[in-house]
């Protein structure tokens, strides 16, 4: 057995949880929620243990990093920052309606991280410009932030989704009527992105730093520093929104999917315009 | 007049739109190409739209008039903002304890308020002990036949915006000293050499630094599947032809000298270097010679001198090689490479030696030559940067980040306490301001708990 054999196996179990928590919001029964709550734990616990295998592997290797080097690993970490940042919020509000938005998308992106093309699994030993603890320190902080933007971005959804609820609340279904309150729902979506936002600021702050190092400037306006900004900025617009009278709810959930969408874009869309972080090259 | 503009730089509203102007030239500047590469796209395009790009400094948008006038205007939004703004923080910061706020305690949620059997006298003083105990300052007042205490939490978190804002307005500030001020430029340095002279990036004039730098030595470390591992320039820099300090220069680790910080930039292959080439006739008893290009020596027997033409680190793939140039007693002249791995590389092409006699290590009959080993000469190519806007930058860094954590994770709270009598019973109720609401809902839960715990209810 192998660790990456256990990632793979994490990832059915995400799945398989994604599915229980469905059960539960479309059947209602504690149980499903109980099993659906027990599988996450369980595969993050195995994810855990997973990564803390690889990074003992890369040691015994002779090119001892942890394992947060390159796309591969940034995934892997991605969807346990993802389901970590779940479980926590599961546990602080004790309510089990986020799963079912915010555990598939962990879910994706292990699958991802086993399918897509161009994406190596093997561990590799870092070129001198990663040998830094700031990048360790940036991929981590930077993960964290877009753990909080998943996070919101599930939220948005059950937002948009609740309001068809909100319009015509005698006939609506019972999946729909489980979701948390849209006041409730606002309030997830603000306290997700402010959070994500500290992490995204404190991961842009220890990339500069890794580049004052490494590259002999703190910014370069390389593609992807511009649209790390990209993204901090739509958020920052988001979190001054608010202030503008009536700028809650639905432009809020609406904003959700625009950050996110441009979360998505950072880390992966500029892989393809050229640049020092390009993962694939 | 004055008022209208005020209250214009000071808007929400234009925050947003100066924002989002900048995020979408950010986006230009992603797809377009910049700089050096803007002119071949250009002339793909047509002249009108060419032009218009070009006025509006689309081929190089981080350094056009455009987006220098989004940092002003942004910066001078921040200014009047926050200037406009800090009274009413003030205000709040000291606002007194009491009265409460008017309609505090009205409509409570029912697990903010606590019923219990006991007098009042007795709920109140263990009250106020628990209340002492676990926040320090309480102040307390008396009205009405109703006692409140007052908490303050985190009152200085009421300015942590204005870090955060006040941050941005340093950063501008550090990244203009940088890019005015700042100096980039790039040198090489081959092995044993010094120079005081380096290449600014900028127009590429030649800027001249007041000390020297030498470097001893470049190494060039691989891992086991050839991926480089570490790049690294023995440096030493002299002033005045003393030197002042040494050190080990490699990527992730820049060195500080006079306000300059140097970089491992890049390396390459030096020409020349040395090489230890054998040569024998055949009959055992093998010489060694050690030469650099343009080294003559004789052979032994014979009375054939050999002059070294090249030296060469990997010569069309095939390796290190040698190329010699062997003047027969008859004053014929005849040239070929010593490859270092011949023998490999002839079992691989076959047919090569007869194809291309110049490759023949064997050619001058009956000699036969051998490259033991060559020394490559390298060059380290270093970065050297100076730019006095970094300390402001790295201030706006540190304020910005402690700014967030103290507002989002030390937020501003303030908590009363209403002790009241409710028909027999004794009623504690708990309310609060804060612009978090969920800290403050947390802050009220745990201090239910605390006090069902000691028992009071
Ligand atoms: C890149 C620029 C800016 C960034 C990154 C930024 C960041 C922030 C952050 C993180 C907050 C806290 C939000 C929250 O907790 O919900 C905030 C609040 C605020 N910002 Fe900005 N800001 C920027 C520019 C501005 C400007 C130009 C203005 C001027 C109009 C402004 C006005 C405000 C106001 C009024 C608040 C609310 C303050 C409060 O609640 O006490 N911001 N800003």
């Amino acid at each position: 057995m192998s660790h990456t054999l256990i990632l793979s196996w994490v990832t059915f179990i995400y799945f398989g949880a994604f599915v229980l928590y469905l059960f539960r919001m479309i059947l209602g029964g504690r149980s499903w929620g109980k099993l659906a709550s027990l599988a996450a734990w369980a595969g993050f616990a195995a994810q855990t243990a997973a990564i803390l295998w690889r990074w003992k592997v890369s040691y015994s290797l002779g090119i001892g990093h942890a394992p947060l080097s390159n796309l591969y690993e940034s995934m892997i970490f991605f969807a346990w920052a993802i389901m970590l940042l779940h479980l926590f919020i599961e546990w602080r509000t004790g309510s089990r309606a986020f799963g079912v938005f915010v555990v598939p998308l962990a879910f994706l992106a292990m699958a991802y991280a086993s399918i897509a093309p161009g994406v190596n699994n093997e561990i590799q030993p870092l070129i001198p410009a990663l040998q830094s603890n700031w990048l360790t320190s940036h991929v981590v902080t930077c993960f964290m932030g877009y753990s909080g933007f998943a996070f919101a971005f599930g939220c948005g959804l059950m937002y948009f989704l609740k309001t068809a609820d909100a319009d015509k609340p005698e006939n609506s279904n019972r999946f729909l009527k489980r979701l948390p309150t849209l006041a409730s729902l606002d309030l997830m979506i603000y306290q997700s992105i402010a959070l994500g936002f500290v992490f995204l600021t404190i991961g842009i702050m220890t990339g500069s730093i890794w580049a004052h190092y490494a590259w002999g400037s703190y910014w370069s306006w390389d593609p992807k520093e511009t649209w790390s900004l990209i993204t901090w900025i739509v958020y920052a617009v988001t979190l001054h929104v608010q202030y503008i009278k009536g700028w809650r709810g639905k432009r809020m959930a609406a904003l959700t999917m625009v950050g996110f969408a441009s979360v998505l874009f950072t880390y992966l869309g500029v892989n393809y315009l050229p640049g020092l972080h390009s993962y694939l090259n | 007049m004055k008022k209208a503009l005020r209250s214009f730089f000071s808007s929400i509203k234009l925050t947003v739109v100066l924002l989002i102007a900048m995020a979408l030239l950010f986006m230009v500047g992603t797809f377009l190409p910049q700089r050096e590469g803007a002119m071949e796209f250009a002339q793909r395009l047509s002249p009108g739209i060419s032009g218009l790009f070009h006025a509006l400094g689309l081929f190089d948008v981080y350094h056009s008039p455009l987006y220098y006038g989004l940092l002003g205007l942004l910066a001078l939004n921040l200014t009047v903002c926050s200037l406009n703004r800090l009274p009413v923080s003030w205000k709040l910061y000291r606002t007194p304890h009491f009265p409460v706020p008017v309609g505090l305690f009205s409509k409570l949620p029912p697990n903010r308020v606590l019923l219990t059997e006991q007098n009042r006298e007795g709920c109140l003083s263990s009250l106020e002990n628990l209340l002492k105990e676990n926040y320090g300052a309480i102040e307390k007042d008396v009205k009405g036949g109703h006692v409140f205490f007052s908490i303050r939490k985190a009152g200085l978190s009421l300015f942590s915006v204005y870090g955060v804002h006040l941050s941005i307005l340093f950063m501008i500030a550090g990244s203009v000293i940088g890019s005015v001020l700042g100096f980039e430029g790039y040198v090489n340095i081959s092995e044993g050499e010094t120079t005081n002279l380096v290449a600014s990036r900028n127009g590429g004039d030649i800027h001249r630094l007041d000390f020297s730098v030498r470097c001893d030595k470049f190494t060039l470390e691989t891992y086991a599947n050839g991926m480089p591992k570490t790049y690294r320039s023995d440096l030493t820099f002299l002033k005045g032809g003393q030197p002042v300090r040494q050190g080990a220069l490699m990527v992730n680790h820049p060195i500080h000298v006079n306000g300059y910080r140097f970089y491992q930039s890049s390396f390459g292959s030096a020409p020349g270097g040395r090489a230890v080439l054998g040569y024998s006739t055949g009959k055992g008893q093998e010489e060694k010679v050690a030469v650099s290009v343009g080294d003559r020596f004789d052979l032994k027997e014979g009375g054939a001198h050999v002059e070294i033409l090249r030296i060469e680190g990997n010569l069309m793939k095939f390796g290190p090689g040698v190329k010699l140039d062997i003047a027969s007693p008859q004053g014929r002249h005849i040239q070929f490479w010593v490859l270092q791995h011949i023998d490999e590389i002839a079992e691989m092409y076959p047919e090569l030696l007869t194809q291309f006699p110049l490759f023949d290590p064997a050619l001058f009959k009956p000699y036969r030559f051998y490259l033991k080993e060559i020394e490559q000469q390298y060059y380290t190519g270093l970065q050297v940067v100076r730019d006095p806007g970094v300390p402001l930058v790295a201030l706006g860094a540190f304020l910005m980040v402690a700014g967030l954590i103290l507002r989002h994770f030390m937020p501003h709270r303030h908590i009363w306490v209403r002790v009241d009598e409710a028909g027999r019973q004794t009623r504690i109720s708990l309310a609060g301001r804060s612009r978090h609401m969920a800290a403050l809902d947390r802050e009220l839960d745990l201090l239910g708990r605390r006090i069902q715990e000691k028992g009071i209810v």
